[in-house]
C-alpha cells in the first residue's frame, strides 16, 4: 500500500524530470557552476526532483487522526523507493531516445541535445549510464527522507545550509561585485574561471548558514521575546521588533544596493522598482478593494506614452514630422503630476463602464481594455500622436539642474524615491477609512452598501489611484529606457505585475517588493535563465499558491484570515468533544434574492 | 407605544416595484412609527425581502414613494438612505467574517464622525449583548449562530438608526437558535428602537412585534395589530400553522 504511493511520488518526480530536460534546463545548463567543478545547474536539475520524491515521501502521513512520524530506518526505505522510481522513469526515457536515436526527437524537442544525451549518460554507454543514473536519484532521495525524518535540530540547519549555499552559488554574478566593490578578497570564495563557488567557499557559507539556522532555534525564541519585553513594550510600536529590525536592514540594503552591486545590476534593480510601482498601484485594486484587472498594462502605457508627449519626446517615424501632434515641452517633475491625474481620470473612465461586473467578468472585461492599448499605440492611426509601431524617442531624462537619472546606479534611486512615496501613500489609505471602506467592499459588497458605504465611489477610487500609481510606473520606465514601442506594452505586463503581487501576498506592500524581486530581479540576475523567465514565473506563482496561499509576505489580516480558520476548525472540534453545540461556523451562505 | 402617533417615521407610499416587467411589488402602503416594531410576514417569494431593498435603495420603485421621516428617500443611492437612518441587519447576518467583531461595528458606524457618540452607541450595544464584549478581537466568521446575530445586530446600532430594518433573522438556524434571535430582538425593542422586521416565522414575529402586514404576490393583504393578526382566521390558517 505504502509502497505504491511512494513509487507514484518517485514516478512523478521522473516525470517532472524528464520535463525539465525536454524544456532545456538540464542540458543548456551543464557548464554553469554552482560549487567547484562537480556540482553544476544541470547536475542539480537532474537529481532535485528525486531528492524532492524521498523528502516527500518520508512526510509524517496523518492517518486515522493520528500524526505517524517516520523512523530514519524508513524514511530511507521510503525514500529510496520513490528515488529510485524517479530515476529509473527518467533512465527510461533516455534509453528510449537512445534506442530510436535522439535526431529523430531533436525535430520536435529542440532540446535533446546530444550533450544533453551526454551528460544524462555521464560519458558511459546509455545502459551503464542509466544504471548510475537509477543510483545517484536514490542516493538524492535517501538523503531528502533522511533529512525529512530527522530531528528538527538537524534537520532545520542542514537545510538551511543546503538552500542558502546554493543560492550563493545562482547569485555567482552578484555577490563577487559586491565583494569587489568593498575591496574584498574572492577568490577563496568563488572560483576565478567558472564562477560557481569553490568548494572551500561553499564550506564556509554551509557552516555559516548553518549555525544561525542552529543558534535561531535554540535561543531564538528566548531573544526574541526579551527583545518584545524591552523594546516593543516601551516603543509603543505595532510591529513586532524582529520585524523592525528585518525592516531597517531590508531598507538599508534597499539604499546601499547600487553601489554594492555596480551597474550592470543596478540596471535590473531599476526595472524591479517599475515594476514594484507597477504592483503598488495594482495592489490597491486587486489587493484592497478586490476588483481582478487584468488589463493594468493600460495605465503602464498612458503613463509612458503621456510622460513622453509631455516633455516633448519626439517621433521615430521617417517621413513625418518628428513632433508629435500633441507635444508639450515641460520639466520632468511637472508633468508626473498631470501624467498622474490624466492616469486618474483614465482610472475612472475605465471604472464605470465595468462598476457592475465582478469577478470573472471584471477580469476579463479589463484583459479586453488592456489588448485595446497595445493594439491602438501600435496602430498606424496614431502615428502622428505616439509613432505607431517604431514608437518615440528622446524622452527626458528627468534631469535636475543637469543631474540625470538615465544612469542606472542614478536611475535606481529616483526609481526607489517613487517606490517610497507609492508605498507610503498606499499604506497610510489601507489604515484610513478608505482601507476600511475597501475591505468592506472585498469581504461583501452588498453588506457594505447596507453599512453606508458607497461602493461605486469606493470602486472608482481604486481605479483612479491604482491608475494614477501605475502610470508613475510607466512615466519612470519611459525614463528609464529613453524610447518607446508598443512591444513594451503587451498584455504580458498586467500578467506580470497580477503575479508578483499574488506571490507577494495580496494587499501585502512589503510583499510587492519581494514579489518583483523574485519574479522580475531574479531572471534578470540570472542571465542565462532570461528564456526560462515565464516557465519560472508560471512555477513560483502555482508553487506559492499550493504551499503558502497568503503569499510570501502577507498581509496581517489575510494571514490572520487562513490561520484563524484553522484555530476556529479546532476550537469547534473541541466544543463537539465536551458536548456543547456550537452553532454554525464559518462564513454565512452566499444569499441570492 | 402605538398610543402616541404623529407622522409616521417611515413610510411607503403606494409602492410598486418591477424587476424588468416583472412587477413585485403592488400599490404597497405601510406606516411605521417611532418606537413601534412593525413586522412584515409573507410566504416565499411574496416580495418581503424586495420591500425592504425598495426602502433601503437597492431597488428603485417604479411608483410611489418611500418616506422617511417626511423626506422622500426612494431614489437615492443606499449610501445615502442609510445615512439618513436606516440600518440593516441583512438576511443571514452576513458579518463580515474575516474582521474581528470590533471591525465589524466599526463599519455599522461608518458614516459617523462623532468620536463619543459612537463610543456611546459601543457602549449600549455592549449592555444589551454583553458576549459582544468578550469577542471583541475574535474573528466574526468563527461566531457561532447566535453570537452572530448578536454582532449584526449590534453593528446595526452602532449607526443609531431612526429605522431598523431585520431580513428574516429567523433564516436558516435550529429551532433552539431561533428563540436566542428572538430574545436578542426583545432586547433591541427594550431600547425604544423603531424595528421593521420582515419573518416568515409569523407566530414568533407576531409574539414581539406592535403590529402587523401580510403580503401576499406583492400586494399587502392584511394589515392589523399583532393581536388581532394572531386570532385572525384567514391568518391561523395561512401562516400559523392551523388547519
Amino acid at each position: 500500500m505504502a509502497a505504491r504511493r511512494w513509487v507514484r511520488t518517485g514516478a512523478f518526480a521522473g516525470i517532472v524530470t524528464i520535463f525539465l530536460a525536454l524544456v532545456g534546463l538540464i542540458g543548456g545548463f551543464t557548464d554553469v557552476f554552482l560549487i567547484g567543478d562537480e556540482v553544476t545547474f544541470a547536475g542539480l536539475m537532474l537529481l532535485l526532483p528525486a531528492f524532492v520524491a524521498g523528502f516527500v515521501a518520508a512526510a509524517p502521513r496523518i492517518e486515522g487522526g493520528e500524526r505517524r512520524e517516520m523512523s530514519l530506518g524508513e524514511a530511507a526505505v521510503a525514500a529510496a523507493v520513490a528515488a529510485a522510481s524517479a530515476g529509473f522513469v527518467f533512465a527510461l526515457a533516455v534509453l528510449f531516445t537512445d534506442l530510436i536515436g535522439d535526431e529523430r526527437i531533436r525535430p520536435i524537442f529542440l532540446n535533446v541535445s546530444p550533450s544533453l544525451m551526454e551528460f544524462v549518460a555521464f560519458g558511459q554507454s546509455t545502459v551503464v549510464g542509466a544504471v548510475i543514473l537509477v543510483a545517484l536519484s536514490t542516493m538524492a532521495g535517501v538523503l531528502g527522507g533522511v533529512l525529512r525524518a530527522a530531528p528538527p535540530v538537524i534537520r532545520r540547519p542542514v537545510t538551511a545550509a543546503v538552500v542558502v549555499t546554493v543560492l550563493f552559488g545562482f547569485l555567482q554574478r552578484v555577490i563577487p561585485i559586491a565583494l569587489d566593490q568593498l575591496s574584498l578578497e574572492r577568490d577563496w570564495l568563488y572560483h576565478p574561471i567558472h564562477d560557481g563557488l569553490t568548494w572551500v567557499g561553499a564550506a564556509v557559507v554551509a557552516a555559516i548558514s548553518a549555525g544561525i539556522s542552529l543558534l535561531n532555534t535554540r535561543f531564538g525564541a528566548r531573544v526574541r521575546g526579551s527583545l518584545s519585553s524591552s523594546i516593543g513594550g516601551r516603543s509603543g510600536l505595532a510591529m513586532s521588533p524582529v520585524r523592525l529590525i528585518a525592516s531597517v536592514a531590508a531598507v538599508a540594503l534597499l539604499i546601499a544596493a547600487p553601489l554594492l552591486l555596480g551597474s550592470v545590476i543596478s540596471e535590473v534593480l531599476g526595472t524591479v522598482m517599475v515594476f514594484a510601482l507597477l504592483g503598488i498601484g495594482l495592489n490597491i485594486v486587486v489587493g484592497y478593494a478586490g476588483l481582478l484587472d487584468l488589463g493594468y498594462v493600460f495605465f503602464f502605457a498612458l503613463g509612458a506614452y503621456s510622460l513622453a508627449l509631455l516633455t516633448g519626446a519626439t517621433l521615430n517615424v521617417y517621413g513625418v514630422p518628428p513632433d508629435p501632434a500633441i507635444s508639450g515641452d515641460l520639466n520632468f517633475y511637472i508633468a508626473i503630476p498631470i501624467v498622474m491625474l490624466i492616469a486618474a481620470a483614465a482610472g475612472l473612465l475605465v471604472g464605470a463602464p465595468v462598476l457592475r461586473l465582478r469577478g470573472d467578468y471584471l477580469a476579463l472585461v479589463t484583459l479586453g481594455l488592456g489588448e485595446m492599448v497595445t493594439v491602438l499605440v501600435g496602430s498606424p492611426w496614431l502615428v502622428p500622436l505616439v509613432g505607431g509601431p517604431s514608437g518615440m524617442r528622446g524622452i527626458t531624462d528627468a534631469a535636475i539642474g543637469g543631474f540625470a537619472f538615465r544612469d542606472p546606479q542614478r536611475f535606481y534611486y529616483l526609481a526607489l524615491a517613487f517606490v517610497a512615496l507609492a508605498a507610503f501613500l498606499s499604506w497610510r489609505l489601507a489604515t484610513s477609512r478608505i482601507g476600511r471602506a475597501w475591505t468592506a467592499m472585498r469581504e461583501d459588497e452588498q453588506t457594505a452598501d447596507a453599512m453606508g458605504i458607497s461602493t461605486t465611489r469606493f470602486k472608482l477610487l481604486a481605479f483612479a489611484i491604482g491608475g494614477a500609481i501605475g502610470s508613475l510606473g510607466g512615466a519612470l520606465f519611459a525614463v528609464k529606457i529613453g524610447s518607446l514601442t508598443p512591444a513594451s506594452f503587451q498584455v504580458i505586463v498586467s500578467i506580470q505585475v497580477l503575479g508578483l503581487v499574488i506571490l507577494g501576498g495580496l494587499g501585502s506592500i512589503p510583499g510587492v517588493l519581494v514579489g518583483a524581486l523574485v519574479l522580475v530581479g531574479l531572471p534578470g540576475l540570472l542571465r542565462e535563465f532570461e528564456e526560462y523567465r515565464f516557465l519560472a514565473y508560471g512555477a513560483a506563482v502555482v508553487a506559492v499558491m499550493v504551499l503558502r496561499p497568503q503569499g510570501l509576505v502577507p498581509n496581517v489580516r489575510r494571514s490572520r484570515e487562513l490561520q484563524e480558520e484553522e484555530r476556529a476548525q479546532d476550537e469547534w472540534a473541541k466544543a463537539v468533544e465536551e458536548g456543547e453545540t456550537p452553532g454554525e461556523l464559518g462564513p454565512p451562505a452566499e444569499v441570492t434574492t | 407605544m402605538t398610543t402616541e402617533r404623529g407622522a409616521p417615521i417611515l413610510e411607503l407610499r403606494n409602492v410598486s416595484t418591477h424587476y424588468g416587467l416583472v412587477a413585485v411589488l403592488r400599490d404597497v402602503d405601510m406606516d411605521i412609527y417611532a418606537g413601534e416594531m412593525v413586522c412584515l410576514l409573507g410566504g416565499n417569494a411574496s416580495g418581503k425581502t424586495t420591500t425592504l431593498k425598495t426602502i433601503l435603495g437597492y431597488v428603485t420603485p417604479s411608483e410611489g414613494d418611500v418616506v422617511l421621516d417626511g423626506n422622500v428617500v426612494s431614489g437615492m443611492s443606499t449610501a445615502e438612505v442609510v445615512r439618513r437612518g436606516v440600518s440593516m441587519v441583512p438576511e443571514n447576518r452576513r458579518l463580515f467574517p474575516d474582521m474581528t467583531v470590533e471591525e465589524n461595528l466599526r463599519l455599522g458606524a461608518y458614516l459617523r464622525r462623532d468620536r463619543s457618540a459612537i463610543e456611546a452607541a459601543r457602549e449600549t450595544v455592549f449592555e444589551t449583548f454583553p458576549r459582544v464584549r468578550e469577542r471583541l478581537k475574535q474573528k466574526a466568521g468563527t461566531l457561532s449562530g447566535g453570537e452572530q446575530q448578536m454582532v449584526a445586530m449590534g453593528r446595526a446600532l452602532m449607526a443609531d438608526p431612526k429605522v431598523l430594518l431585520m431580513d428574516e433573522p429567523s433564516m436558516g438556524l435550529a429551532p433552539i437558535l431561533v428563540e436566542q434571535v428572538f430574545e436578542i430582538i426583545k432586547k433591541i425593542r427594550e431600547l425604544g428602537k423603531t424595528v421593521f422586521i420582515v419573518e416568515q416565522n409569523a407566530n414568533m414575529a407576531l409574539s414581539i412585534a406592535d403590529r402587523g402586514y401580510v403580503i401576499q404576490t406583492g400586494q399587502v393583504v392584511l394589515a392589523d395589530t399583532a393581536q388581532n393578526l394572531l386570532q385572525n382566521p384567514l391568518m391561523r390558517e395561512a401562516y400559523l400553522g392551523e388547519l
